[in-house]
């Protein structure tokens, strides 16, 4: 059984213009896309910048609407509901943002910042209210004394740990997390990463983890999709993906990771362009006349590729 | 999840405040402080509203108003000290009652129209869409509209004339400019993660407009709130001397400056019109000083302190 | 650019028929109509039924709203019931005043402004720079009126350098250079009082745009190449600076518009201000009801100008 379940999912962005100042044309940002996720596990979406990873992630949570397709939760289809029936999910799936600065309010104290999600849908005392604020700030990994401060007396890791509080107060069963480090120092994307992965264990969370770099979705994710221009190129579990990658785009991502060992880097440079050269001749066997790319095919019980 | 205070001891990343936290009065008071200008020019306010204030409740008003046919166009003496107008009336006390009027009545317009403006500008530029560009499109026309015609068109046609209504129809043309500053600034702050956190927290729209958005624009609000002031005072007194404001029981610093538009008393009794003239100018341009400070402070890059 | 264009265009005609309209609603509020300055005070009740029917003022509001914006835009703009002369009449001449007066601030405040705003920003935070900052505080703090009448106060009756009224000596005949001279020394105080205030947008533009330009790579490479400073600034901010400036201008008519009420009203000037007010205070609405359509259409065509030149010399302000 899945936790979520995204069928052909579209999300189009409607471009103004023209005379009239019309809908003259849209951006398929997300173009048929279908994954589920099972109860537990961490998903990644993949992909370069522009590519509609957090247009899946918004159209989940219900930031964006939907164009067609069908969000399950929990064998719900959420698109289908209306503003006040989604609410009830709201307690269900929630999310972390990228920036640590601008998604906290400045002017709230982080008492209020972490309770508002338990004000919006329990009535408790204020005094029950610090006790859960506190226990989950603590449970973060932060003094519970500081929810009397502002978010500018945190640094970026402090203040993604109240973001995560946050996200954690009404006990989600599914967090979308839209890349939750890339805003942050390497040196402190680790401690992140780890302590998000101690909590999915503790709260019993499903991630979709969303993120650009292959290296921290290979360390965080169980299974994981491709993404190029709104589509899947590729889905499969982490060794499907890394050990045997058969999408050319895949490919050349793999390929672009940066090697941190001096001795490999003459080897990687070799293998970029001998994948260059591949990409060069193999092209249409990945994209149509349009450059589209084709849905996809299935090549093992877990692993996809989109390919003619 | 059960409550389990003592397990798990709190660790990780440096502890250490970055900045310590000034709240927005603490930087509005330390940019005035640091803007000599500013500095005298609140204190210089501060003791007008407080001799006006004071003044016009102590004052006998009946005295003020009585007409003393053998005292027109007094000079100032010790009796007056600002002389006496064509009724022999005491300059000074109708000074005094006018800048407690106009003061007044600019700080109930400003505030009105404030209130009109901030809720459009929310509405407007938090949802977007179909009512923003309607709301917007209103908001242009009226803006190029000859203002000050139409104001005194309607002055002059309407059934029942008195301070209430004044107070409406300056309202109902001076929100705009409020409004579209309101609309931009919502729509920055609306793109912000924070009001999408509100939105996937289950935090209903009004909430996210007013304790999310309103609060970050605090400053911007004071600013032009104060900066409007100033110069709702001037349209005020300038209608009042055209003959377009406040009615006659009700003096407002524009109606002894009114009194200049005869020749002789603009030339021969100067204590008559002038005082008043000084004033307007001294409380605007006080208002004025104290609101560029304030928008520095509101404005990280430009604070002097 | 074109499609900008059509579309700034079509936006303009709404704006000016909702206007008409508005003005026509609240002429239909008001006391008196059209016959009331043509007829003697003496005459009978029927006769009174009769006409009324006859004008068409029994008609639906639309039908005399389409005959009224008919004669409007064919330049019939009724008769004034106090003049007893034709609408059209009475606005020619201080037409041509008010826009004398309009176009003489406008000049003169460029004339200053201009100067001051390309020495502000060339020599920001020197002392010249703080003076010019000073002054543009107080130009923009200080009411119109009340500057105006101390001017009157001091130039005209203190010092008595200046006409304290009218717009040319009634004994200059027109054509002679008396008259010209006549009229330029009648322009003097009302000028001072608008352009010494109207400042306050021009210096500040045109100081900030300079302070942006300043920082800006091409400025440091012309420099560095040897072009003497002054031609990197004329060259440059003539281009860029001076063409936003002049269209602006759209966005000033509102502005002028309550000036002159002020100012006209204050040095005795006979232009379309003065003859607003005392329309105004004698009830003679025909007057007051076509200037406030024709100041309103000048504002609504000026903006569109502006919109259309700006979004011709900087692109960036092609905002919908
Ligand atoms: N509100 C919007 N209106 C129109 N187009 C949009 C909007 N938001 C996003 N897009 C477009 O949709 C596409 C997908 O955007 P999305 O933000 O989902 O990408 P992403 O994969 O998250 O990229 P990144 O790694 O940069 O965050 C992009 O081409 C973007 O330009
Ligand atoms: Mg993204």
């Amino acid at each position: 059984m899945s936790l979520l379940k995204v069928n052909d999912l579209k999300v189009h962005y409607p471009i103004l213009g023209g005379f009239f100042h019309t809908v003259i044309d849209h951006v398929r940002a997300v173009d048929g896309v279908s994954f589920e996720l099972r109860p537990g596990e961490t998903y990644g979406l993949v992909g370069e910048s522009g590519c509609g990873k957090t247009t899946i992630g918004r159209a989940i949570i219900g930031l964006n609407k939907a164009t067609s397709g069908e969000i399950n939760f929990n064998g719900t289809d959420l698109t289908q509901l209306s503003r006040g029936q989604r609410r009830q999910y709201t307690k269900d799936i929630q999310m972390i943002f990228q920036d640590p600065y601008s998604s906290l309010n400045a002017r709230k104290r982080v008492l209020d910042i972490v309770a508002e999600p338990i004000r919006n849908f329990e009535r408790l005392s204020s005094e029950e209210e610090r006790k859960r604020v506190q226990f989950v700030i603590e449970r973060v990994g932060l003094n519970p004394e500081i929810i009397y401060k502002y978010p500018h007396e945190f640094s970026g890791g402090q203040r993604q740990r109240i973001g995560i509080a946050r996200a954690l107060m009404l006990n989600p069963k599914l967090i979308i997390a839209d890349e939750p480090v890339s805003a942050l120092d390497v040196s402190v994307q680790a401690q992140v990463l780890n302590f998000m992965q101690d909590i999915q264990k503790e709260f019993n969370l499903t991630y979709l983890f969303i993120s650009h770099d292959l290296g921290i979705i290979r360390h965080m994710c169980d299974r994981m999709g491709i993404m190029y221009r709104g589509r899947f190129v590729e889905e499969g579990t982490s060794e499907d993906i890394y050990n045997e990658p058969q999408h050319i785009y895949t490919k050349r991502l793999i390929a672009a990771i940066p090697e941190l060992e001096t001795a490999n880097r003459k080897e990687k440079t070799h293998i970029r362009n001998q994948i260059a050269e591949e990409y060069r001749q193999t092209k249409h066997q990945f994209f149509d006349k349009d450059g589209r790319v084709f849905s996809l095919k299935k090549i093992s019980d877990t692993h996809s590729v989109a390919m003619q | 999840m059960t409550v389990n205070l003592s397990s798990s001891t709190p660790v990780s990343d440096s502890m250490q405040p970055k900045t310590t936290y000034a709240s927005l009065g603490n930087t509005m008071w330390s940019e005035i402080k640091n803007d000599k200008m500013a500095l005298y020019s609140l204190i210089l306010l501060t003791a007008i509203l407080v001799t006006v204030y004071t003044g016009s409740f102590l004052l006998d008003l009946e005295k003020i108003n009585r007409i003393d046919l053998y005292n027109i166009y007094a000079k100032p003496s010790t009796d007056n000290w600002l002389g006496t107008d064509y009724g022999g009336r005491d300059i000074l006390g109708t000074l005094i009652i006018g800048a407690k009027n106009s003061i007044t009545i600019g700080v109930v317009i400003t505030l009105i129209s404030g209130l009109i403006g901030l809720t459009v500008g929310l509405i407007s530029g938090y949802f977007g869409g179909i009512i923003d560009n309607v709301i917007m499109r209103i908001i242009d026309f009226i803006i190029i509209l000859p203002f000050l015609m139409i104001i005194i068109v309607l002055i002059t046609v309407v059934p029942v004339f008195n301070v209430p209504v004044f107070i409406t129809m300056l309202s109902i043309f001076l929100w705009t400019g409020k409004a579209r500053l309101i609309r931009s600034k919502t729509l920055a702050e609306s793109e912000l993660d924070y009001v999408n956190a509100s939105k996937t927290l289950g935090t209903p729209n009004w909430k996210i407009i007013v304790f999310e958005v309103l609060p970050n624009l605090s400053s911007i609000i004071i600013v032009n709130l104060t900066l409007t002031l100033a110069g709702n005072i001037g349209i005020e007194t300038g209608l009042t001397y055209l003959g377009f404001g406040l009615p006659e029981s009700v003096p407002s610093l524009g109606t002894l400056v009114s009194y200049a538009s005869n020749p002789d008393v603009i030339q021969h009794n100067w204590w008559v019109w002038l005082p008043a003239s000084l004033l307007i100018l001294v409380i605007m341009l006080c208002i004025n000083f104290i609101g560029q400070a304030l928008k520095r402070a509101a404005d990280a890059r430009q604070r002097l302190s | 650019m074109l499609k900008f264009l059509l579309r700034r265009t079509l936006i303009m005609i709404p704006q000016l028929f909702i206007l008409s309209v508005l003005i026509f609603l609240l002429a239909k509020s008001m006391p008196g109509d059209a016959l009331t300055g043509q007829i003697g005070p003496q005459i009978d009740a029927e006769r009174l039924i009769e006409l009324r029917e006859k004008a068409g003022l029994n008609d639906p509001w639309h039908e005399q709203y389409a005959r009224w914006i008919g004669n409007v835009i064919q330049g019939d703009f009724g008769k004034s019931a106090i003049y007893q002369q034709k609408v059209t009449n009475l606005i020619g001449d201080r037409l041509g005043n008010t826009l004398l007066l309009s176009a003489s601030i406008l000049l003169v405040s460029y004339l200053i402004a201009i100067p001051l705003g390309i020495i502000a920003g060339r020599w920001t935070d020197s002392w010249v720079d703080k003076l010019i900052v000073w002054y543009n505080y107080l130009a923009f703090a200080t009411p119109l009126f009340v500057f105006a009448l101390i001017i009157l106060f001091i130039f005209g009756f203190t010092l008595q350098w200046f006409p304290i009224g009218g717009s040319v000596d009634i004994q200059a005949d027109k054509g002679t250079m008396d008259y010209v001279l006549s009229k330029t020394e009648h322009l003097v105080l009302p000028t001072m009082a608008g352009s010494l205030l109207a400042t306050f947008g021009t210096i500040q533009y045109l100081r900030n745009e300079i302070i942006d330009t300043k920082i800006k790579d091409f400025v440091k490479t012309a420099r560095s190449k040897g072009v003497p400073e002054r031609k990197v600034y004329s060259q440059h901010i003539f281009r860029n600076s001076l063409l936003p400036i002049a269209a602006f201008l759209g966005y000033e008519i509102t502005g002028l518009i309550g000036g002159s009420i002020f100012l006209e009203s204050i040095f005795s000037y006979p232009g379309l201000g003065q003859l607003f007010l005392s329309s105004i205070s004698s009830r003679d609405f025909s007057v007051v009801n076509i200037l406030v359509l024709i100041s309103g259409s000048a504002a609504i065509v000026g903006t569109m100008l502006s919109d259309l030149i700006l979004s011709w010399v900087d692109p960036r302000i092609r905002v919908d």
